[in-house]
């Protein structure tokens, strides 16, 4: 195996483990635990964008995506309720 | 409730949008090899004139690539950017106006984390500022930049304010206003290194661009490249510098203004208005 293919394949993996993370943000009502499965996707793409040979969107991408969005909404959700659609039943 | 009918629509909505990216790329989308053999010319042209000291009507005389495009190429358009992230911050200033935050006379040892956490916290805060500093000093050089290096020692004060809370770090200095001041001290500093080069050149008459860095054809004058042998890229390195100054405080502003308990917040609104002149 070329390290081409290699670095190819672990792109390929990398982007997978972003979908299904993705996925379970979406779906997962508990907004803590989304924020969680949206900063595994963030790391997972900070991986893919170091081996896309760009290290100066990881850099930028690593405090942004996996440290300051994840605290912001973290900050906002302590704002409201944890549980997605607890109290907005009715409209 | 989500039903099960709308579970699976998002299900299917994913997989379908994963299957068509592939499918595009499978038949082609972004040429049969990649990456291209053949660099286009535009991107060519860049790594051409970068660092070229044979060009140096075309050059921005800084090894890094990014930063030259970033903040040379196309100046302008970062400049603007960087007008919109202040116009956001002073958006967030506007609606939480009035909201002081109540210095509480409160025992701020007891407030936060665990001792632990605080020591390690002690340690590592030097480590976080020490990389933003060297991400942003370097980024004419290296990988890195303003905006990247600020964003990495906003999450300085971000640490310590979740670790040691709100009344903490305010009383140690870092309140809304003092951010405030070194946000616009960062703003002012970009603002001169747009216009330097025509000071300078106004001061010998010559004429020049704002937002120039090089020497031009019709405008002779330029930022120097090096001093004493070090590259400093001209006006790249003070962009770079005061570009981390702006993101970190601005940044620290908005993490201050969301660490506001909610009551404040109400208690303003029931006020109608709040105390602020």
């Amino acid at each position: 195996m070329s390290p081409e293919t290699l670095i190819l394949g672990i792109l390929g993996f990398l982007g997978l483990v972003s979908v299904i993370a993705t996925f379970l943000a979406i779906m997962e009502r508990d907004l803590l635990r989304a924020v969680l499965f949206s900063a595994i996707q963030s790391t997972v793409y900070a991986f893919i964008y170091y081996l896309l040979m760009a290290p100066d969107i990881v850099l930028v991408y690593i405090p942004v995506a996996v440290g300051l969005y994840p605290a912001i909404v973290l900050f906002l959700i302590k704002k409201t309720e944890r549980y997605e659609g607890e109290s907005g039943e009715n409209h | 409730m989500r039903t099960t009918k709308e579970n699976l629509v998002i299900a299917i909505s994913m997989a379908l949008f994963v299957l068509l990216l592939s499918l595009v790329l499978a038949v082609g989308g972004l040429g049969y090899i990649l990456p291209p053999p053949q660099v286009r010319l535009i991107a060519s042209w860049y790594l051409r004139v970068t660092f070229n000291p044979f060009e140096r009507l075309f050059s921005a005389m800084a090894p890094e690539g990014v930063t030259s495009i970033v903040w040379d190429f196309r100046g302008l358009d970062t400049l603007f950017e960087t007008t919109v992230f202040y116009l956001a911050i002073i958006g967030s200033i506007a609606i939480a106006r009035g909201v002081i935050g109540g210095h509480k006379e409160v025992d701020e040892k007891k407030l936060g984390l665990s001792l632990i956490v605080k020591s390690v916290t002690r340690i590592s805060l030097g480590m976080i500022l020490a990389v933003a500093a060297s991400i942003a000093l370097h980024g004419h050089l290296t990988p890195g930049g303003g905006f990247q290096g600020g964003a990495s020692a906003a999450v300085a004060p971000l640490i310590l304010l979740v670790v040691f809370s709100r009344y903490f770090i305010e009383k140690h200095g870092i309140t809304k206003n003092t951010m405030l001041i070194l946000r616009s001290i960062g703003l002012f500093g970009i603002g001169m290194t747009a216009f330097i080069v025509v000071i300078i050149a106004l001061a010998s008459g010559a004429p020049a661009f704002v937002f120039q860095n090089q020497p031009k054809t019709i405008a002779p004058t330029g930022m120097p490249f090096e001093i004493g042998g070090a590259l400093t890229g001209g006006t790249l390195w003070f962009f770079n510098v005061f570009e981390m100054v702006a993101v970190a405080a601005g940044f620290t502003i908005i993490f201050l203004l969301l660490a506001i308990p909610e009551e404040e917040y109400k208690k303003i609104l029931r006020l109608g208005g709040g105390e602020h002149e």
